[in-house]
């Protein structure tokens, strides 16, 4: 029975959703049947047009990402290993995390273009701030007992770093990767839909503005599960990473 | 420190001033000008127009979701058979854009604020879920337990025990969500709107009205800032038998 439960859900939505789309009471146009969004994904996931777009979609998410990781990472260890740079540097981030980074987008495609750089540029500012911030927690918060042993065993701080530092904060830092990796995802997907000519957002709004609903849900269909797929390589990789510390989610 | 901070970010300013001055392409302006072009909007009715219509549709989606979701995630971690009926669906289409859900949202509750204010409220729906969720679930048991045998009711022990161990991670996840109803509310707004900030920062951009650009820039950032100090603020007081307040 409870091997069933966690999937009735989601059965039972599909199922209103069939019911929804059979009754006739509204037009096609806003429930299509799941035959129908079933065969255009099908359409869609065949065709070399729509994987290019996705491919289009996921390179401009994973470069904005790969450059946040990274600057991210390094940042967050600079703040959470110094006060001083934290002391410069926190009022920057805690004051400006609220601010919606979506709003320098039109100046963003002045700087940098229409096409794919201002999208990455925006997508690196948005997943910046959550890795930054969850991996300066974890740097700070590295216990204090094995930084002095490392130290008393005569450790070099460049050793101390790379075995004491980094395995403690990694956790820290795969969980800053989860939280910006589906910001990525919606920052491209938004991006696309505002001003772009390729890519899956553009795709979704293309067919809704050709009245094509079937297809619409399709692409959405996709995009969630390019963003489920993201996480689990991500949670996969983690796990490769940091073997030693257990994911401490439920279900996830 | 305190004279470093202020010596960093006065320089930065100061460079972009300069930098400015010196000659950056017309679409970037200087501090200055911007501040300039600021003051003069608010002395404009326009901006405060597109302000309310702004938050008309981001504070009530921010309290649909956010209450949703504190609701059915505190039930969820309490619930064994509600979380198992409930959590899967959650944790299934968490990694999913809400945005993408716009366009369906316009064809089901119109062009208008309410499919605007359904998918903010969407959006936030799943931050507060997942922390309350979490805090609930974290309640040390001993904690549980030492209630139930002080003869508390399951209300009780939900009221005195529950609910405050959740109270952390539930305004994490108030936090995230009003940040991310900004976010969702300015983008909606630049994809179909015809008012609010998002829908004044389109106008400009193809008008090529720069200063008006910078302006609904300024707006969102402070209204951004003031949202989140004020939940930080609250949360203080709330919170303020915890002992490393964050």
């Amino acid at each position: 029975m409870s091997r069933i439960l966690p999937f009735v859900l989601v059965a039972a939505a599909l199922a209103a959703w069939e019911l929804v789309a059979r009754s006739g009471l509204w037009s096609p146009l806003l429930f299509p049947s799941l035959a129908k969004i079933g065969y255009e994904l099908a359409l869609f996931v065949s065709g070399s047009e729509g994987l290019s777009q996705a491919w289009i979609s996921l390179q401009r998410a994973l470069s904005g990402f790969g450059l946040a990781a990274a600057a991210g990472v390094l940042a967050g260890m600079l703040m959470g290993r110094s006060r001083w740079v934290a002391g410069l540097l926190d009022p920057l981030f805690s004051g400006t995390y609220a601010v919606p980074k979506l709003a320098l987008f039109p100046i963003f495609i002045f700087v940098f273009g229409i096409g794919s750089l201002s999208k990455i540029a925006l997508i690196f500012l948005e997943c910046l701030y959550p890795i930054v911030i969850i991996t300066s927690q974890g740097a700070r918060g590295v216990n204090r007992v094995l930084l002095w042993s490392a130290q008393n065993m005569g450790a070099s701080r460049a050793e101390i770093l790379r075995r004491v530092v980094i395995p403690a904060t990694a956790p820290y830092i795969f969980a800053g990767f989860r939280v910006a990796l589906p910001v990525a995802l919606i920052v491209v997907i938004i991006t696309e839909m505002v001003s772009s000519a390729d890519g899956l957002g553009y795709v979704v709004v293309y067919a809704l503005s050709s009245l094509k609903t079937d297809r619409m849900l399709a692409v959405v269909v996709v995009i969630a599960l390019l963003g489920w797929l993201l996480d689990r390589a991500l949670v996969a990789l983690r796990n490769r990473a940091v073997y030693w510390e257990k994911l401490e989610t439920y279900y996830v | 420190m305190g004279l470093a901070r202020a010596v960093f970010y006065l320089s930065l300013l100061l460079l972009w001033q300069l930098a400015w001055m010196w000659g950056l392409p017309h679409y970037i302006l200087g501090p200055l000008e911007v501040l300039r072009h600021f003051v003069a909007a608010l002395g404009s009715e326009e901006l405060y127009g597109h302000i309310v219509a702004s938050l008309l549709r981001s504070l009530p989606g921010f309290a649909i979701g956010a209450s949703l979701g504190i609701a059915f995630g505190l039930a969820a971690g309490v619930s064994r058979r509600f979380d198992q009926i409930f959590s899967p669906a959650v944790f299934l289409t968490y990694p999913v854009p809400k945005i993408v859900m716009l366009p369906l949202f316009m064809l089901w509750f119109g062009i208008g604020d309410l499919s605007k204010i359904l998918i903010i409220a969407l959006a936030c729906f799943y931050p507060t879920f997942i922390n309350a969720y979490y805090g609930a679930r974290s309640t040390p048991t001993i904690l549980v337990w030492s209630a139930l045998n002080m003869g508390a009711g399951r209300l009780e022990i939900f009221r005195k025990v529950v609910l405050p161990s959740a109270l952390p991670l539930i305004f994490a996840g108030l936090r995230v969500s009003l940040a991310l109803s900004f976010i969702v509310m300015f983008a909606a707004e630049m994809i179909n709107a015809r008012s609010g900030l998002g829908h004044l920062i389109r106008v400009a951009e193809n008008s090529l009205r720069f200063d008006l650009m910078y302006v609904s820039l300024v707006t969102i950032a402070i209204l951004g800032y003031l949202g989140d100090s004020l939940l930080r603020r609250t949360r203080r007081r709330v919170l303020a038998w915890q002992e490393h307040p964050a």
